[in-house]
């Protein structure tokens, strides 16, 4: 930018001295800021149409969705989220303050606020990650196979718990073991295949059995209530009389929805059939669920990566000695930083609190 | 600096265009300091903490508009762009930048919304008409769950009763 607006000027006559008629190349900026600075903004101009496009994306699809989940049916929870927007405000301000102290040229003051706003870039990630852990648990995933949402209780929610309840009667003893044979089978193309190679299919045993049989004092009482509908809801998924309204009592055992009005306190599903046993891992009814979960882990997703991006650059930075020289690049650093806490200063409320 | 000063900066030796640019830019504008300084950063930083807790305030018992949400909704977005201005202004210092701010960022921001604008018709509007077998696996509405709820409490009263 600013090579292209240079102005030739030449100071002293032509011809004259030792100026031999050279004329002198001096720098006037066309826009009073670095080249640095300008393809920073250039840049995050580009960011803010990106965000603006997912979030608006977000929005459009929220409020046209016939239904749409409460936090609480996700698993969501605000004080986390809360917690999580105040530390990236107070990474902001350390490295606002990382820049005051380059541009004063106290380097090692400068090295500290950088190692601070690195560690709360890192807990910022962190905290994530439990959150994404704790969808995970519930089976909400962005998608197919490991997604376990089901938009509403019909017929195919019910064949879909009779396939679980299926599998967990024939739960390999070894989970080992049966993977070795999943691998085999898949190397070898059949089963037949594996057993020419010795892998032999794992023994399996009844889980849902051995839960029945299990003294009912080394069970808490939430577990006891647990074991009782599990059974109810074999008896109902084997009857041959089942009514499709069945199917969202099942869902409702299996993870209530709490009531309107009613999703405060304690509301987190802890009551819940896959609450009681986590290793049943039985579909759920989330209606809304699966676009709810496309948009948040799309949404979370890419704003974690412009996190991550920002913890590498000031990984690198800490390596630097952070005196006035380098002010510019942290203030293009800083100004990258501040974008992704404006993104998660509208990806809070939207998300965790609409 | 000051022989030069009608004339602009020139490189001196050692030093990078750039470098040499940020050092008449700051000259030219007088702010080496002239800004920030901890006790503003303070200040913003506690209003954003303050409007955080705000917005939070919507989640809690005692927010006056829970049966209405679209009122919580309407006060967090101002909420989120006051914090986003503050953020802008002070924290990316463009409170004190020359008018080239409004060239790279009115723009964007324009775009933006025009962006989010289209998407109504096609991905907002989707569900108004939509094929019967994309109806068949659909979520329905609230009331509707809730009815059937209401209708299909019978085994598990019992159940729990023994």
């Amino acid at each position: 930018m600013n090579a292209s607006a240079a102005s030739i000027t030449n100071g002293h006559d032509h011809g004259h001295g030792d100026h031999h008629g050279h004329v002198t190349l001096q720098y006037q900026p066309g826009l009073p800021l670095t080249r640095g600075k300008l393809i920073m903004w250039l840049f995050l101009s580009t960011e803010i149409m990106f965000f603006a496009a997912l979030l608006g994306s977000y929005v459009v699809l929220r409020f046209g969705a016939p239904i749409w989940p409460k936090p609480h049916h996700v698993h969501l929870s605000e004080p986390i989220g809360a917690f999580n927007t105040f530390v990236l405000i107070c990474s902001s301000v350390t490295i606002v303050l990382a820049l005051e102290s380059a541009r004063a040229n106290k380097a090692s003051l400068a090295k500290i606020w950088m190692l601070l706003t690195l560690v709360l870039g890192g807990l910022f990630l962190g905290v994530k990650g439990y959150e994404y852990r704790a969808k995970f648990s519930h089976g909400i995933y962005p998608a197919m196979p490991h997604s376990r949402i089901y938009e509403r209780p019909d017929l195919y929610y019910g064949s879909a718990v009779r396939a679980r309840l299926d599998e967990l009667r024939r739960e390999p003893k070894d989970a080992w073991a049966a993977m070795k044979y999943a691998w085999s089978v898949a190397w070898h193309g059949s089963p037949q295949g594996a057993a020419l190679h010795g892998v032999t299919e794992p023994e399996t045993y009844d889980r849902l059995k051995e839960l029945d049989e299990v003294a009912e004092s080394s069970l808490t009482a939430e577990q006891v209530t647990a074991r009782r509908s599990l059974q109810q809801i074999q008896k109902m998924l084997a009857s041959p009389d089942q009514q499709s309204f069945d199917m969202a009592v099942i869902a409702d055992q299996v993870m209530p929805v709490p009531a309107e009005g009613a999703d405060h306190g304690g509301g987190h599903g802890a009551h819940g059939l896959n609450d009681a046993f986590p290793w049943l891992k039985l579909p759920t009814v989330i209606p809304g669920g699966n676009m709810w979960a496309s948009t948040y882990f799309l949404l979370t997703g890419f704003h974690a990566i412009h996190v991550g991006v920002g913890l590498l650059v000031f990984a690198i930075m800490c390596t630097w000695t952070l005196n006035a020289k380098r002010a510019g690049a942290i203030e293009n650093i800083g100004l990258y930083w501040h974008f992704v806490d404006l993104v998660w200063i509208f990806l809070f409320p939207l998300l965790y609190l609409f | 600096m000051s022989d030069h000063g009608t004339h602009g900066p020139v490189t001196r030796p050692g030093e990078s265009a750039d470098e040499t640019l940020q050092h008449s830019i700051e000259a030219a504008h007088g702010e080496h300091h002239a800004h920030g300084g901890l006790g503003k950063y303070v200040l913003v930083f506690l209003a954003l903490c303050g409007l955080t807790t705000m917005s939070f305030f919507t989640y809690s018992p005692a927010w006056p508009w829970r049966d209405q949400p679209q009122v919580g909704w309407a006060f967090m977005m101002a909420v989120s762009c006051t914090k986003a201005m503050l953020v802008i202004l002070f924290f990316m210092h463009v409170w004190w930048e020359a008018n080239w701010k409004y060239v790279l960022t009115i723009p964007a921001a324009m775009m933006a919304l025009f962006l989010a604008i289209m998407l109504i018709p096609d991905v907002g509007m989707r569900n108004r008409m939509v094929s019967q077998e994309r109806a068949m696996h659909m979520a329905r509405p609230a009331d509707l769950i809730e009815l059937e709820k209401a209708s299909s409490e019978g085994p598990f009263v019992e159940a729990a009763a023994h």
